[in-house]
């Protein structure tokens, strides 16, 4: 027979008391704020993946960010780009209509004013800007690229965005590419830290944190040709920029002269020809961009839903728990409290 | 013949109103802790042979005992030990952990995330001078959130050396305590008294001790009562203690960060901090000395690490300042101005501390245009850089090149949540083995309110019979003189 004390008994009802209180409290705590994790330990793995998420989820705000912003800027040089084809067909069709000698020289002359409205209006499209940045002034986006003699003073770089992580667009084209002639780089699809040694880096040693990295850092030169990734391509070949085809156009008009009008042509076709290249080119660059866009939100949706798992209260399975443990602690209670006011003394006189 | 009867009823009566006594002490005791209800042993007295009859000669008490089971009381503090260190660690790396709890709230991961982001939205609009006020804010919340996980790591091993100096000096006094019970208690029994109850009081000492660490008790062959720390040494050994000692090993420089380390007076030099077992100080050693350090290496790390890659990244880009060129193009370098080269964030001297050390670099500070986005000179739309310190978010280039700033940081997360998870479950576990250990200690030695109702009934009644016993003999002897008469 199992000997029971006042105090053996008392601890019994002490702990199993304690402990259903326990299991309540916690479970209140959840159905307080629904959620099933509340601190680190409550589900170690689950909380390192749901940081994990957080920083993913993020990174995609502001990859979608990225691609809103590389789209708008395509849009807009596109939009550019196709006001250029248009003049650029205009004076296409006027160079046909003036290359034979059937128009008089009044003629030529005001058809020569319209010439140098369109060169106006091309010139004014070289230079024209989304927000303060010009649009074809490669890395150079904030002084002007062209001057009124149709002079290039941009360079040939592109700014390139990371719409998705690892992928790189282009969102600029430099005047040179678009105005003079075809540029080998155009839309390359290379990264845009591929020809700097930006992400070469041994893995940081902190065991020996006397030497860091002042190892690796570049000697600065005065002559920023000879910076590590920075290719100048100034020096390119140059045909005949737009403007020059223009100027010619006019001359010829001005001066009668149909037969450079019949040579020019083939120049104008050329870049016609040029500019509806880079526009197809910027479609699919848009595309791919959307797609990436998708992908993201895809992901996006994935995350969430895999967030809500890891991190939500399961509401029916949670206040089930609750309304069971409320019965565990009544039972407890009303049995503690048989075994506590029985007493042998009652029954004596 | 009828003096036997007084004398039988005399120690009847006696022995009936100690064993009431007893049973009245057990009752004022029943909810005093540690005490072990006491059982009266009474034996019949030495009988008379007279003649062929051998005629009993009543009853007396030959002592009080405590009803006690030395090994259920070793199994309660050793059981007692590990509740308590599973407790204590589960409070302290529940208090670490809190630190890291980003459940609710934004912590290091989310900050230093949304700096990396900050660059990758400057690589939009590298010219943008709101998006660089943005970029330093959120470098701004990266170094005050590691200031703050480094001040509040510091702010949990403090509380734990405060703590342990505290325990020592109450270990120390019961120490003390349990030295003069030994000494009382010998004195006691020599002279032939009952120590039941200063047993008790010494039993429930050593089980107080028992919840700073793992104790051993036993008698010696001399009879001395010794308290051996598990691991360390002994602490009272009959009458005499030896004591702890906290010291602080900064010693008298305040430019140390040291910590408590507690040593066994007149035992050599060598801390005993690390060779304590169980109980809270054993928790607390282990919490302060393992998970704490660990957590503040991995922080430094990280700190070091995101320092010196985005430096290394910063210090090749070009600030936003527009630069004269010569004739052939090349750019002049000013020489009254830095426009490349400048660190982001202060560099800082070593590893160590480096979490509590980080700052933004004073250039940085000053001017929101020495934030380099480009690699290349006057070129505003150049967003290499931006682009390259963004990448870092995802480059492994902590642990070896195994794993990145985030996942590290992770990693640390992680392991303080298992560690604390798991000292729950180990107090859960520990907390249903120590109550089965109280209670069969309690029902051993616990007091029974019912048993001694019952006693009392039977002695009362055994008192009511001898009193009339002697009533009756009293009779007989009146009945005998009346005779005379």
């Amino acid at each position: 027979m199992g000997r029971v004390s006042e105090a053996s008994s008392f601890h019994a009802i002490n702990h199993s008391v304690g402990k259903t209180k326990q299991r309540l409290e916690n479970l209140q705590l959840k159905g307080s704020n629904l959620k099933r994790v509340q601190k680190p330990s409550d589900d170690p793995i689950g909380n390192v993946e749901l940081l994990a998420i957080r920083s993913q989820e993020v990174d995609a705000k502001q990859y979608l960010r990225n691609v809103s912003y590389a789209k708008a800027q395509l849009t807009f040089t596109e939009n550019a780009i196709e006001e250029l084809t248009d003049i650029l067909v205009k004076a296409k069709e006027i160079a046909i209509g003036q290359s034979s000698n059937l128009f008089g020289e009044d003629v030529r002359r005001s058809v020569a004013k319209e010439v140098q409205q369109l060169r106006k209006q091309a010139l004014s499209i070289s230079n024209r800007r989304l927000g303060n940045k010009y649009i074809f002034g490669g890395f150079k986006n904030l002084t002007k690229p062209f001057n009124a003699n149709g002079t290039y003073n941009g360079d040939d770089n592109q700014t390139k965005l990371e719409v998705a992580k690892d992928f790189y667009v282009p969102v600029n084209f430099s005047g040179r590419e678009v105005f003079f002639d075809k540029l080998s780089t155009s839309l390359d699809q290379s990264g845009p830290l591929d020809s700097t040694n930006l992400q070469q880096r041994p893995a940081v040693n902190t065991e020996d944190a006397s030497i860091p990295f002042a190892d690796e850092e570049p000697v600065i030169q005065r002559d920023p040709a000879s910076l590590a990734g920075y290719v100048p391509k100034e020096k390119a070949p140059i045909n005949k920029s737009i403007f020059q085809e223009l100027e010619t156009l006019n001359n010829a008009l001005l001066t009668n002269n149909f037969e450079i009008i019949q040579d020019l042509l083939p120049n104008l076709d050329e870049g016609i020809n040029r500019l509806i290249e880079l526009r197809t080119k910027i479609g699919s660059t848009i595309n791919s961009i959307d797609n990436a866009e998708q992908s993201i939100e895809k992901t996006k949706l994935l995350n969430a839903e895999y967030r809500t798992r890891i991190e939500d209260a399961d509401v029916a399975e949670l206040f089930t728990d609750l309304n069971r443990q409320q019965n565990v602690l009544n039972a407890t209670y009303k049995s503690s409290a048989q075994l506590m006011n029985a007493s042998l003394l009652d029954f004596i006189r | 013949m009828g003096a036997d009867l007084f004398s039988i009823g005399r120690s009847s009566l006696r022995t009936s109103k100690r064993s009431l006594e007893t049973t009245s002490h057990n009752i004022a005791n029943s909810n005093t802790e540690g005490y072990s209800r006491q059982r009266i042993t009474a034996e019949s007295n030495t009988p008379i042979g007279e003649g062929d009859y051998v005629l009993g000669t009543g009853v007396n008490v030959r002592s009080v005992k405590r009803v006690h089971d030395r090994l259920v009381e070793k199994k309660l503090n050793s059981s007692l030990s590990q509740h308590k260190f599973n407790e204590e660690r589960g409070y302290q790396l529940g208090r670490v952990e809190e630190i890291f709890n980003e459940i609710n709230s934004d912590g290091l991961n989310k900050v230093l995330n949304r700096f990396f982001n900050s660059f990758r939205e400057l690589s939009n609009q590298p010219e943008n001078e709101v998006v660089r006020s943005m970029v330093r804010d959120n470098a701004t919340l990266v170094v005050s959130d590691f200031k703050r996980i480094s001040e509040s790591i510091t702010m949990v091993k403090e509380s734990v050396d405060s703590k342990i100096t505290a325990s020592v000096d109450e270990i120390n006094s019961m120490g003390g305590s349990i030295a003069s019970l030994n000494k009382e208690i010998i004195r006691l029994e020599n002279l032939g008294g009952e120590t039941g109850d200063l047993r008790d009081q010494r039993d429930e000492l050593v089980r107080n001790l028992s919840e700073y660490f793992t104790l051993q008790t036993y008698e010696d062959n001399q009879g001395q009562y010794i308290v051996n720390v598990v691991g360390v040494g002994s602490l009272v050994s009959g009458g005499t203690t030896t004591s702890l000692k906290a010291i602080n090993t900064a010693g008298n420089n305040a430019q140390n960060e040291g910590r408590i380390e507690i040593y066994l007076d007149g035992k050599g030099n060598a801390p005993v901090t690390e060779r304590l077992k169980a109980g809270t100080l054993g928790a607390m050693v282990k919490t302060r000395n393992e998970d704490i350090e660990d957590l503040r290496e991995n922080l430094n790390t990280l700190a070091h690490g995101l320092v010196h890659t985005t430096n290394a990244i910063h210090r090749r880009g070009y600030t936003n300042d527009r630069l004269a060129t010569d004739q052939q193009g090349n750019v002049i370098i000013p020489r009254n101005k830095k426009v490349t080269n400048i660190n982001f964030f202060k560099e800082p001297l070593d590893v160590k501390n480096a979490s509590e050390f980080i700052s933004i670099s004073d250039e940085v500070k000053e001017d929101l245009n020495n934030i380099a986005t480009g690699l290349a000179p006057n070129s505003p739309g150049d967003n290499r850089i931006a682009i390259a310190i963004s990448k870092l978010q995802h480059e492994k280039v902590l642990g070896g090149g195994t794993t990145t700033f985030e996942e590290s940081y992770q990693k640390s997360v992680g392991k303080i949540g298992l560690a604390t998870a798991k000292s729950k479950i180990d107090f859960e576990q520990s907390g249903g083995i120590l109550a089965q250990a109280k209670s069969i200690k309690e029902r051993i030695s616990g007091v029974s309110i019912d048993e001694e109702t019952a006693n009392m009934v039977k002695y009362q009644h055994a008192y009511d019979a001898s009193a009339r016993m002697i009533k009756t003999a009293d009779e007989m002897f009146d009945s005998v003189i009346g005779m005379m008469r």
